[in-house]
């Protein structure tokens, strides 16, 4: 079995005149954690997009291994490629995102209820989810009555409850001040690739992505670029 | 430099026009469809013989019973055009600008886009005259002369109508200007008093009370005013009542919900029964008029072929305006429907875009919102056919209220009623569509 969780290959995608990815090659890791950085415009977040099937690209695939075997992404149709980020995948946006009259327990639950979970079990485990996050207690609360690093918090853990075996998250800290920003950083982390599963992070944050095992540079739609942060593991890499 | 705001704030968002296009449109309607209701009055009040008095008692049922729920949906306009517009508005308060700068942008932007919306809605008003002049009363169309409102009537309305959106904006914003992140963090849990049902179980008893009393109340004048002031009154407790029942329906439905759907829809519901209400007031109102329609005609129906043709004519006439009334009422519920759902729409876009990134099946936020307004209007549909009943008991008796031909125009008009809402989801599902693809 390969260990490459996900490779992409040859992704070209143009929304009217603007080329968003001009030709990229990248291959995931399994369990680590990936850092693709760049400019605003630099295609970063229409990669996120490609890899975790939310868009289409015009040309090229993507491939997604798991235990079950290879998905072919880019050959699935939409309500395939629903299926697959619902059941395989989770995602963590800058805003969150989080469904505001639901409370923060109901939120995570309902990542379970859509895969068919009876409610009951799903509020458990997303309640146990929430006190892994450090949220005990605040099951009950509206998005609205947490902070901005608890309200985070409850989407990680709406991202993880499923199992995803990646973890897609978007400036995840880009809207929280330093302090709230390592801190969501760390659980973010500790519940993807600290438990064993993959973490692709876009973000234009040096320090996010110094936390992560590998940075990718992206420029005009194109990698440029990539490193190990100081302190990471070496042996991650395409 | 309120001015220049305004003019910066009115540059088309990420919605497009949209959320200025549909508060006018809203305006639009509600005005065209006022100035056709008074036309109609106006014809009626032309008549000064014995008959024209009888004439003018059901014309004024009928305008309380359009005028209540019109000034309803056009609060609903007013209060659309200032949330449409509250988010940056809250930013401008976050960024420091005074209390009465965003009071006043406020007001300038609902008053214009309502005196937009309601020249609109004259303009369409002067298209429906020639329509409206056809109409038979009294074995005659009523005429152009008789519909066709004067220039001061006119302005009256746009003005009431510029006034309306005037005050809602201010009401609106109220929670903007005294506390900003509490609109834009949407913290604020929705409170709603026990003691609206209260209030609401005195007015109608009060309303039930002067049914009974009417056959032996003196003047004509009188008469007039207890009918209106039953019906207004009832009309007005409905929505006094109706959030308050809503909530605690949906509460019971939050805790039992068993599905993504169910859970989401009675959520919706929760986080404000208010404007789950205004989503289908519209049909307490025609349920409220399914009961009045049925009865109505059944009452008719009960005299029997012996009336003379002067009778004859105006039982014809009642079965007119029943009609024109219910379909009126149609047409309020169809436009308040369409443009909740679509700001509503607009309003979670970025959710409804996100959650179907998180894989989130459409099909599933649909049903969601199909249930947040179809669960509301099964409540408020048949709350208001028994509140009606209950306030028309002393007029008709309940063997004309459960009589085979009531029973049918009562069923008949809210399924009709249920429909139009049907159909105001099911036109608004491509707007979710397309906010929803990602």
């Amino acid at each position: 079995m390969s260990s490459f969780v996900l490779e992409a290959s040859g992704l070209v995608k143009s929304f009217g005149q603007t080329h968003a990815l001009a030709g990229v090659d990248l291959r995931v890791r399994t369990g680590e954690s990936l850092a693709i950085m760049g400019a605003s415009g630099s295609g970063k977040t229409t990669l996120l997009h490609c890899l975790a099937g939310i868009v289409a690209p015009d040309t090229g695939t993507v491939a997604f291994q798991s235990g079950a075997g290879r998905v072919e992404v880019t050959a699935l149709g939409e309500r395939e490629r629903s299926r697959l980020r619902r059941e395989a995948f989770g995602f963590v946006f800058q805003q969150g995102l989080l469904i505001p009259e639901l409370t923060a327990v109901e939120n995570v639950a309902l990542a379970l209820m859509l895969n068919g979970m009876p409610r009951a079990r799903a509020e458990e485990y997303g309640g146990g989810w929430l006190a892994a996050l450090g949220l005990a207690g605040m099951e009950d609360r509206r998005i609205g009555q947490l902070s901005g690093g608890q309200a985070q918090r409850v989407a990680i853990a709406r991202a993880q409850v499923t199992g995803a075996a990646v973890v897609f998250a978007d400036e995840p800290t880009g809207a929280l001040d330093s302090a709230t920003s390592a801190e969501v950083m760390r659980a973010l982390l500790d519940s993807t690739t600290g438990q064993g599963r993959t973490l692709v992070v876009v973000t234009h944050d040096a320090d996010v992505a110094g936390r992560c095992s590998r940075i990718v540079d992206m420029r005009d739609g194109r990698i440029v670029g990539e490193r190990v942060p100081a302190g990471a593991s070496a042996e991650a890499g395409a | 430099m309120i001015g220049r705001v305004a003019w910066l704030l009115a540059r088309p968002g990420t919605g497009g026009l949209a959320p200025l296009a549909l508060p006018a449109t809203a305006f639009a309607i509600v005005t065209a469809l006022l100035l056709t209701v008074l036309g109609g009055a106006q014809s009626f009040w032309s008549w000064t013989d014995d008959m024209g008095v009888t004439y003018q008692a059901l014309a004024v049922v009928a305008l309380v019973l359009l005028v209540v729920p019109l000034s309803s949906l056009g609060g609903a306009a007013a209060r659309l055009s200032a949330r449409r517009r509250d988010d940056r508005l809250a930013t401008l308060r976050l960024l420091g600008a005074t209390p009465a700068t965003v009071s006043a942008l406020a007001v300038l932007e609902s008053v214009v886009l309502a005196v937009v919306g309601a020249v609109a809605g004259v303009v369409l008003y002067f298209l429906l005259v020639p329509l409206i002049a056809l109409i038979p009363f009294r074995g005659e169309p009523l005429g152009l002369d008789g519909v066709l409102l004067g220039l001061p009537a006119l302005v009256g309305v746009v003005g009431g109508v510029a006034l309306l959106a005037a005050a809602s904006a201010v009401l609106g914003l109220r929670q903007v200007v005294i506390s900003p992140l509490g609109v834009r963090t949407r913290q604020d849990a929705p409170k709603l008093h026990w003691l609206r049902i209260v209030v609401g179980l005195a007015v109608i008893a009060v309303a039930f009370g002067m049914m009974a009393v009417l056959q032996v109340a003196g003047s004509a004048m009188v008469i007039l005013a207890m009918l209106g002031a039953a019906f207004g009154g009832t009309i007005a407790v409905l929505n006094l009542i109706g959030p308050w029942v809503i909530r605690l329906v949906a509460r019971s439905q939050a805790r039992r919900a068993k599905t993504p759907q169910r859970l989401l829809a009675a959520r919706a519901v929760l986080e404000s029964p208010k404007a789950a209400w205004r989503q289908v007031s519209g049909v307490a109102m025609t349920s409220f008029m399914a009961v009045f329609a049925g009865t109505g005609i059944a009452l008719l129906g009960s005299f029997g072929e012996a009336a003379d043709t002067e009778s004859m004519l105006l039982f014809a006439d009642i079965r007119t305006g029943i009609l024109i009334t219910v379909v009126g009422s149609f047409l309020m519920v169809a436009c308040s429907v369409g443009v909740n759902q679509a700001a509503s729409i607009l309003d979670r876009a970025d959710l409804s875009r996100s959650l179907g990134m998180l894989g989130m099946p459409t099909a599933t936020m649909e049903a969601a919102r199909r249930r947040s307004v179809m669960s509301p209007l099964r409540i408020t549909a048949i709350g208001s056919a028994v509140t009606a009943a209950v306030v028309m008991l002393p007029l008709t008796g309940i063997t004309i209220i459960v009589a085979p031909l009531s029973l049918a125009v009562i069923a008949a008009v809210l399924a009709a009623g249920i429909g139009v809402v049907w159909l105001g989801l099911v036109a608004t599902k491509p707007m979710l569509e397309r906010s929803a693809s990602v």
